[in-house]
């Protein structure tokens, strides 16, 4: 290919992801080192922001929950998505219908699957989780002012909207496994058990991966579902680094812009470490090709 | 090129059908191992669509029984949330809103992406490379560090609130994936196609348009699948872009949370109407989303 021809194939891209993410990137990494409001230009303040929020206990605990939302909802997916995966995987001539159905919650908005998900929960709309729980001899919970039943019902709804992707992921990846490789095992006399965790598990190692990097990617940026399931996000400490940011940043009385940016600063740098060996493993891929 | 979805996938991994190479596993299952996996798939379809089915019963129920508690599980359907909806708010406008710009942003957002991703493909080197990365790390961005940004230009630009200015942000917020995607797709089909080609005569840009984009139209539709479900979704960047004008329906449904009990019910009415042509989607997505995967968007 001529080197005009790539210049001019590529351009289109670079010309909006620069002026619509690279301009606003940069307008962002200013505002984190200045004073500043919506509509007036700032006045330099150099790193007080930045030290604003990590003294701000609220930010504190903002990652805290971010950071034990994200490894424990990763960790269920991944385990649930795979046992859902090898299961679908098993079914024929229905696997269209099941996964249509799995998929809905995927292809919903995230706020209006939260808000449909936080009826179930919500004593306003009829209450139908706890009836069920006092029901069976259990303690009426408050799911939307008491911390942990909060968390877990938040927790539970990102496994709910995401498991179907997790699934998918790992269903393709499933497909990639050789019929033979895992019939030579059972000829081996490898357990059920042992054929998944020693010949199926490290096959598709790579899927697992990918499925990990997404969910992770995804829920440190968890921000619609808490719409709906914790209106009392701030009073209970269930904030996520998004909410932080919006609280923070544009909601109306306070508007503290500046450190605001700073933490959407601070979580792309935590997003880039996070992503540094994908990062380079495309870029010898790309780069080699 | 060969598109894998679930289906045939196992065909294309042995050349014998697809029920003969599936048989001999089949058979050594036992028939407790049918029935359990047969409860548990349906145990885990009922709990993934039990927020809608308690959303449906919630809004056709009568307003006076919809919210008591305990819940009411036997009652006279109505549709009076949905008459209420349709003409007490302006949902019908914003249903246009979110179409409109999912639509334009989809179409607009695969134009650029394609010829990128084709020279991505085609191109080894470094330049190749930076892109790629930009698009990964795009993907991966905390919204608000380009939304508020956003927010102000379109403040100062005078097209805050406008569904031009919420679709130009999507383009260019889900762009870069639409390259990610499209690449594995423009990876499998092989460059000697392109050579062969370009000696008949053809330009870089005739091959594109001539040869590579009627090739690869399961690929286009895969990613346009997504991009579309990206921009349809989106919610904080039209809560930050939007005001009244151009609101989509994900935002509206949102700030009808918390009023009051009505209002309520018209939300969970229009959650019923947004969820019935996503249930479309997902049933025609499935096989496309699943081909999106196996072409090697997850090579690893």
């Amino acid at each position: 290919m001529r080197r005009r021809e790539y210049a001019a194939l590529i351009a289109p891209s670079v010309i909006v992801m620069f002026g619509f993410l690279v301009i606003p990137l940069y307008r962002t990494i200013k505002w984190s080192l200045q004073n500043v409001d919506y509509g007036h230009p700032g006045t330099f303040v150099g790193l007080q922001n930045y030290v604003g929020a990590l003294t701000d206990p609220r930010f504190g605990r903002a990652v805290l929950f971010t950071v034990g939302l994200t490894l424990t909802a990763t960790a269920v997916l991944i385990v649930l998505g795979y046992i859902v995966a090898t299961l679908i995987n098993q079914i024929g001539r229905i696997r269209p219908l099941v996964l249509g159905i799995l998929l809905i919650s995927y292809v919903l908005p995230h706020v209006v699957g939260a808000a449909a998900f936080s009826w179930l929960f919500d004593s306003n709309f009829g209450g139908v989780v706890n009836y069920i729980i006092t029901s069976l001899g259990g303690p009426e919970i408050l799911w939307f002012t008491d911390p942990w039943p909060n968390r877990l019902m938040i927790c539970l709804n990102v496994v709910w909207s995401m498991l179907p992707f997790a699934m998918l992921i790992i269903l393709a990846g499933l497909q990639g496994v050789p019929e033979e490789v895992i019939e030579a095992a059972e000829i081996d006399g490898a357990s059920s058990w042992k054929r998944h965790l020693h010949v199926i598990i490290p096959s598709i190692r790579g899927v697992l991966g990918f499925a990990i990097l997404i969910s992770i990617m995804d829920i440190l940026r968890v921000f619609d579902n808490l719409i709906p399931l914790a209106p009392q996000a701030v009073s209970i400490g269930n904030e996520s680094i998004m909410l932080y940011i919006y609280n923070e940043a544009f909601r109306e009385g306070d508007q503290n812009l500046g450190v605001g940016s700073a933490v959407s600063v601070l979580t792309i740098i935590l997003i880039l470490i996070m992503l540094f060996p994908f990062i380079r493993g495309v870029f010898r891929e790309a780069k080699a090709r | 090129m060969t598109i894998v979805n679930v289906e045939d996938a196992s065909a294309t991994a042995a050349p014998v059908p697809e029920l003969k190479a599936a048989e001999p596993g089949r058979r050594r299952k036992s028939h407790t191992f049918w029935v359990l996996t047969g409860l548990f798939l349906a145990a885990t379809c009922f709990i993934m669509l039990s927020p809608f089915i308690w959303t449906i019963m919630s809004v056709t129920k009568p307003t006076n029984v919809a919210f008591v508690d305990p819940p009411v599980f036997l009652y006279q359907p109505t549709l009076t949330a949905f008459v209420d909806l349709w003409q007490t708010t302006e949902f019908y406008r914003y249903l246009g809103n979110t179409i409109v710009v999912a639509v334009i942003s989809t179409i607009v957002a695969l134009a650029i992406g394609l010829p990128a991703a084709y020279a991505l493909s085609r191109v080894p080197g470094w330049i190749s490379a930076v892109l790629l990365v930009l698009a990964l790390v795009f993907r991966a961005l905390p919204r608000f560090a380009v939304v508020l940004p956003m927010y102000e230009i379109t403040k100062s630009l005078g097209i805050y609130d406008t569904t031009y200015a919420l679709a130009l942000a999507l383009i260019a917020i889900n762009q870069p994936f639409s390259i990610w995607l499209l690449r594995n797709f423009f990876a499998e089909i092989p460059p000697t196609l392109d050579e062969a080609a370009m000696i008949d005569g053809c330009s870089r840009f005739q091959v594109l348009r001539r040869v590579m984009i009627p090739l690869m139209g399961p690929g286009i539709l895969t990613a346009g699948i997504f991009v579309f479900l990206f921009a349809f979704q989106e919610y904080l960047t039209a809560l930050i872009l939007t005001d009244v004008n151009a609101k989509t329906v994900p935002v509206f449904i949102a700030t009808q949370l918390g009023q009051t009990l009505p209002m309520l019910q018209q939300a969970g009415a229009a959650a019923v109407l947004l969820t019935i042509p996503v249930i479309g989607i997902a049933f025609i997505a499935q096989k496309y989303l699943v081909a999106g995967l196996n072409a090697g968007a997850v090579k690893g």
